[in-house]
């Protein structure tokens, strides 16, 4: 095949065309009659034109267009009724016998031409509408005029939507058709349709799959069915907890700061507020202020976004339902999880046991949700796969120990070696990835769930559980942490973490905890990311195939787009933003003075705060007071302008005043 | 069933001291405890430096103590909102640390401040229903129905052996009655605990039996008790409730507590989405997510927030409108799709507009804009008729009738009878149409017109200035200029016209709709003028999306698109001013603003 033209070369030619054809109508008009003239001295044969190049058979198709509109016909109507859906066509008129006809019914029925064959008195064409195929058998003795059989046969083409008023029936064979009494162009396709996977011409490219959806779902139908399920699932959640008297509620997209989960977020500017905002990277934080304010089962189904790395299971907009249940705990969620998921894919699948690809090319699997799921405490179940003793959480050389394991087996952990990154290794490796049916993980140590309350009854766990299911994580819930002194430490301590450089940690939201401090209730909450589950109930192995249109990189085409669309002013940068002004903050740093109110001193600063002992986890000193006072009145985002400085001050900022007084 | 999970946990207690941190143990919490303290600290730094001067310190040894001296005085500004810290106004401060301190008395006392489930098997609306008209003055349920329920005490009055308190649930408030003696058969502590570690604002589970008071109020009179969350804070003040708008909004947790209206509006607001899915599934519509983040913004005329992906490095857009995706998937073959989704649209705060906002598009193939007409006055009417069990909503001062039909009218017909001129008289391939039409929209007095560039745009102009606000009750206003409508289709009779609507009421737009373009080369043309908008500096103008094109190319049936803004329908229907009353958590100016 030869090379796709290039749009920008495409709409140039256009242009051209629409200029040579304002100048010299009358011999555009000839040259069109001219090229339809060898076409008419064959015979014509529907569906002839397949072996056109495509270049060629696009402009032929804009010409007989062009000449349609001069003709006083409308290529694009406005309207046109559908009596029958073609599934419901198909079903209305499934019982008619072989060979039958009921002219005593009209119908008119819409779709897309999937293919045509036929010549002289008889054309035949396979009509998709919904998802679904019906013959259109179209001859001379049933069509309204003789003149409109000729002129219609010989305009459509594969591709074309149609709209067909006739009668039902069935051929000879047993094939259910409609015979039509006229039939209607209602929207041409100008190119040339590539085919089903399998056939020639057949979009395979994966990329352009993605890319041209539409092309896919009108080649592919079994694509139609993974939307279908997808649109199943997501309504099966909210019936059940509709069904619960859960509230569904909508919490902001846009926020100050990121929170409720550990993620790098998408930053954007609101301009009227001169504004630095982040898109939310879960819902979590927003929907507990309503449990505190007495919605007492509320949950929210939407979109998430997440700024990494795009992979097979990765898409940087991703959606998930979170639902918050007060007076519930994490038993009482293991349970929900177990009747929900295994019900849906009862209804979905009609079985509890499905098939599915981990990952591509690997064989099938089959898994099981039959009720209960297993359920795996964490750090035991480590244990005993790893037969091993892991060290104590509360044991100074903790991180050592695990790293020394970690090397011992040859396992890789990205830096920084914190204590929660380490055992997420242990258990990727050891845990995770030997999970098949779905198996619930529990009671996650503290360091490694920020939001989670501690344990009941075991020192430095929560009561929190992860669903897996062939090795992916599906749901992550826990009885939420309720106590707000405990989540301001929680929080400090995943504050430490971003000075260590672990821009994944979570940060401070003092307003989450100050809405704590008027009191949840004890809560259970629950996530769900709906891409996955999709993935599972419809056995696909890349989050692409259950996205409409998932992220993709652009490609030259695109950038060429892109650019010449640019507005004139530059977007804002937001990595090249300039220092705020500040008010003139003279400190003594080392015996200098510098002035915190400058990029460079504020620069200087963040070098001192280094060796500083507050942040490397020691006490604070009146020294962190009088500098916390003097910086008071700096814009917020001057203080955020360097990693350390930030961390210090943010640290500092939970104390107040009086107690500062006190440091010595 | 009554041993709740929480009592049968209470006999392992972690007590976790080291867990408060010495923010909770150290006095005193706020930042300054009054202003009259603050005045006197400003004052005697004064006096310091006034002195240091007169020792002669040079200025940049003098520049700290100047700068403590004026962070004091902006203290003293905003000392009712003090910076980051938001903790509490110093009025709350002895309040707070009060109940900070009850909290090692619950835990000294045997019971978790922050305990873990709770079990209920009722709510406070089930027993008003249950009892209602049963039950004498006086008289005890004689079935000794035994009650489970939690919530938030609300009024608390202790006497010597008796206390009364209001609890509320998420569906109201019922009374609770503790009898010193009943309570302490089951715990010889009970009620001395429950007078010393309660506050109203606490979470509290009990358990009882219903009986009616002398004054005829239905009442659990209870059994057992279990503190099931400590509030730190206190609920605003009862008598002057929380009346400051911006704080309501800001901390919609305590709106919410003290404002029962508040829940029912959020709960109109999900029955009004549900029944959009309901009706829209029963019509065989499909659901779908397109995406958010895009790499070239369109569908809508509005200035996109910008964000860039690292890992692609790309510069993304949120989206303004879910239109060019959808029609995509009308394309593919799906006949019938929908999406509810947020739309971000970067702009300032109003009353009206939230830089987020819900909207509901679906596009529906073989369909044109009269169909979306008969269809959005079904939808509409049926919701109305869902919440209100009437035709009619009060809205303001204004009543709102939903009867159907609802008024049709041209864009046209409606300015002419505002202005008292026809623009259907004018000719506009006439070039002299355009300087007439500006002249007498200038006559009528609509500003701006003198750069608009076409008939179409001074007509729109004189619909939006004249007419927009006029518009009460629902009305659907039809067939919009070519030139302010982009996507849609050619009216099929009207030259320099398009098939569109927009519903009007109360003076705002609530939908959009029209029979879609389908037509590839006038899609193009219409593009290019849109960008040769942008060219000249209309920011809100889209650009070519030649990937939209290429996918009309491919052939799109006829179809009918609509567009309703879930907010504004909200706000109509729950006789909500603000856009901010119906968005949970709205955008607000940052606080330090105030």
């Amino acid at each position: 095949m030869s090379e796709p033209e290039s749009k920008n070369a495409m709409k140039k030619r256009l242009k051209a065309e629409a200029a040579a054809k304002k100048k010299a109508e009358k011999e555009a008009a000839k040259k069109a009659k001219e090229a339809s003239e060898p076409a008419k001295a064959k015979k014509f044969v529907a569906g002839g034109d397949d072996d056109l190049d495509p270049t060629q058979y696009y402009s032929n198709r804009v010409n007989a267009i062009q000449k349609m509109e001069k003709s006083g016909l409308n290529p694009y109507p406005h309207k046109f009724h559908v009596s029958h859906r073609v599934p419901d066509f198909i079903t209305e008129f499934a019982n008619l016998e072989d060979g039958a006809r009921d002219e005593s019914k009209t119908v008119t029925v819409a779709g897309r031409i999937n293919s045509v064959r036929g010549q002289g008195k008889l054309y035949f064409y396979d009509l998709k509408g919904d998802g679904e195929f019906v013959q259109i058998m179209s001859d001379l003795k049933t069509y309204e005029s003789e003149e409109g059989f000729g002129e219609i046969h010989r305009s459509l083409k594969r591709g074309d939507i149609i709209g067909c008023t006739g009668f039902p029936g069935k051929s000879k064979t047993g094939q259910l058709s409609i015979f039509p009494t006229s039939m209607i162009l209602l929207s041409p396709c100008l190119h040339m349709l590539p085919k089903k996977v399998g056939e020639r011409d057949a979009i395979t490219d994966q990329e352009t799959r993605y890319r041209q959806r539409y092309l896919d779902l009108i080649c592919n139908n079994d694509n139609r069915k993974i939307f279908e399920i997808r649109a199943k699932v997501i309504s099966y959640i909210r019936r059940f907890l509709d069904e619960r008297n859960f509230l569904e509620v909508e919490t902001p997209s846009l926020c100050l700061l990121p929170g409720g989960a550990t993620a790098k977020p998408f930053k954007t500017f609101h301009n009227d507020l001169s504004q630095e905002m982040f898109m939310r990277i879960a819902p979590e934080l927003p929907l507990k202020k309503l449990i505190i304010g007495g919605l007492e089962r509320v949950y929210e189904i939407g979109r998430n976004y997440r700024n990494e790395g795009i992979d097979l299971t990765h898409n940087p907009e991703f959606t998930t339902c979170e639902f918050y249940q007060a007076y519930a705990d994490y038993e009482d969620l293991m349970q929900m999880t177990e009747e929900m998921v295994s019900g849906m894919v009862k209804q979905v699948c009609g079985s509890y046991v499905i098939q599915f690809s981990p990952k591509p090319g690997a064989p099938e699997v089959e898994v099981d949700f039959t009720p209960p799921f297993k359920r795996i405490s964490m750090i035991s179940g480590l244990e005993e796969v790893m037969k091993i003793k892991l060290p104590a959480l509360d044991d100074p050389n903790c991180d050592k120990k695990l790293a020394a394991i970690l090397k011992e087996r040859n396992l890789e952990c990205v830096p920084p070696h914190t204590t929660a990154r380490l055992l997420d290794e242990l258990v990727g490796e050891y845990l995770e990835d030997n999970i098949v049916n779905p198996t619930f993980i529990t009671e996650h140590p503290e360091i490694m769930s920020p939001l989670a309350k501690y344990h009941r009854s075991k020192k430095f766990l929560t009561e929190r559980f992860e669903l897996f299911v062939a090795g992916r994580e599906l749901c992550n819930a826990y009885t939420e942490l309720n106590n707000p002194a405990v989540q301001r430490e929680r929080f400090l301590e995943q504050a430490k973490f971003n000075a260590d450089g672990d821009d994944e940690a979570m940060c401070l939201d003092e307003s989450f905890v100050v809405a704590l401090e008027h009191g949840l209730p004890p809560t259970g909450g629950w996530g769900l990311g709906i891409d996955r589950l999709t993935m599972f109930l419809s056995n696909k192995n890349n989050i692409k195939e259950v996205l409409l249109f998932p992220a993709m990189k652009p490609n030259l085409e695109e950038m060429a787009i892109l650019a010449a669309n640019k507005p004139k002013e530059d977007a804002v940068d937001l990595n090249a933003k300039k220092f705020p002004a500040c008010p003139p903050t003279v400190f003594k740093l080392a015996g200098e003075d510098e002035d915190l109110g400058s990029e460079h001193g504020m620069k200087q600063l963040d070098a001192a705060l280094v060796g500083n002992t507050f942040l490397k986890g020691g006490s604070p000193s009146a020294e962190d007071a009088k500098l916390f006072k003097q910086m008071e009145k700096m814009p917020r985002e001057a203080v955020e302008w360097f990693g350390n400085v930030k961390g210090w001050w943010f640290s500092v900022a939970q104390f107040s005043e009086g107690v500062r007084g006190m440091w010595k | 069933m009554l041993l709740s999970r929480a009592a049968s946990f209470l006999a392992p207690l972690a007590i976790r001291p080291n867990r408060l941190l010495p923010h909770f143990t150290c006095a005193p919490c706020a930042l300054f405890s009054s202003s009259s303290d603050l005045e006197e600290k400003i004052k005697v730094k004064g006096d310091e430096i006034r002195q240091l001067k007169e020792t002669g310190l040079s200025k940049s040894d003098l520049a700290p103590h100047i700068t403590e001296l004026l962070s004091l005085k902006s203290s003293l500004s905003t000392l009712s909102s003090p910076p980051p810290p938001p903790i509490v106004d110093p009025g709350q401060a002895e309040l707070r640390q009060a109940r900070v301190d009850k909290l090692k008395l619950i835990e000294e006392g045997g019971a978790r401040p922050f305990d873990y489930s709770f079990d209920s098997n009722v709510s406070a609306e089930d027993l008003h229903s249950k009892f209602e008209g049963k039950l004498d003055s006086g008289e005890d349920d004689p079935e000794e129905f035994n009650v489970s329920i939690a919530g938030r005490i609300m009024v608390r009055r202790v006497f010597g052996k008796l206390a009364f308190f209001s609890l509320q649930d998420e569906t109201g408030q019922i009374q609770l009655q503790f009898d010193k003696k009943l309570l302490n058969e089951a715990d010889a502590d009970a009620f001395k605990n429950l007078k010393a570690w309660t506050d109203s604002g606490d979470i509290i589970g009990v358990t009882g039996t219903m009986r009616r008071t002398d004054k005829g109020e239905l009442t659990i009179n209870c059994r057992t008790w279990n503190m099931l969350t400590k509030a730190i804070l206190p609920l605003p003040d009862k008598f002057h409730g929380l009346t400051d708008v911006n704080k309501r909004y800001r901390q919609r947790h305590v709106d919410l507590i003290v404002n029962p209206d508040v829940k029912a509006t959020f709960r109109a607001r999900a029955m009004i989405t549900s029944s959009i899915r309901r009706q829209l599934d029963e019509r065989g519509y499909l659901e779908i997510e397109t995406p958010v983040l895009q790499s070239t913004p369109g569908g809508a005329e509005a200035k996109p927030f910008e964000t860039f992906h690292n890992s692609l490095s790309m510069n993304l857009t949120l989206r303004i409108a879910t239109e060019l995706y959808l029609k995509r998937l009308i394309v593919g073959g799906f006949h019938r799709v929908y999406e509810i989704g947020r739309i971000f649209r970067n702009e300032g705060l109003s009353t009206r507009h939230n830089p987020e906002f819900t909207s509901i598009e679906l596009y529906q193939a073989y369909a044109d804009y009269n169909d979306m007409m008969e269809l959005t006055e079904d939808m509409v009417c049926n919701i109305v008729e869902q919440l209100h069990k009437s035709e009619t909503v009060q809205y303001g001062e204004d009543t709102i009738s939903f009867a159907k039909p609802w008024r049709r009218v041209t864009m046209n017909d409606i300015v002419k009878e505002h202005m008292g001129f026809d623009f259907e008289t004018l000719d506009q391939d006439d070039l002299t149409s355009l300087a007439i039409a500006k002249e007498k929209a200038i006559e009528a007095g609509v500003p701006n017109v003198a750069d608009l560039k076409s008939v179409g745009y001074v007509l729109n102009q004189c619909f939006e200035e004249l007419c927009e606000s006029k518009i009460v009750q629902p009305t659907f206003v039809t067939d919009y200029p070519t030139d302010v409508s982009p996507l849609s289709k050619p009216h099929r009779s009207k030259k320099h016209t398009v098939e569109r609507f927009e519903l009007f009421a109360t003076g705002r737009e609530l939908a959009n709709s029209f029979s879609e373009l389908t037509d590839p080369l006038d899609q193009r043309e219409r593009f290019e003028a849109q960008a040769a908008k942008k060219a000249a500096g209309d920011e809100e103008a889209c650009g070519v999306d030649e990937e939209f094109l290429t996918a009309l190319e491919q052939g799109m049936p006829p179809t009918g698109g609509l567009g309703i803004g879930i907010d504004r329908l909200v706000m109509l229907l729950t006789n909500s001013q603000s856009i901010r009353d119906v968005i949970a958590f709205p955008l607000l100016k940052p606080e330090t603003d105030n």
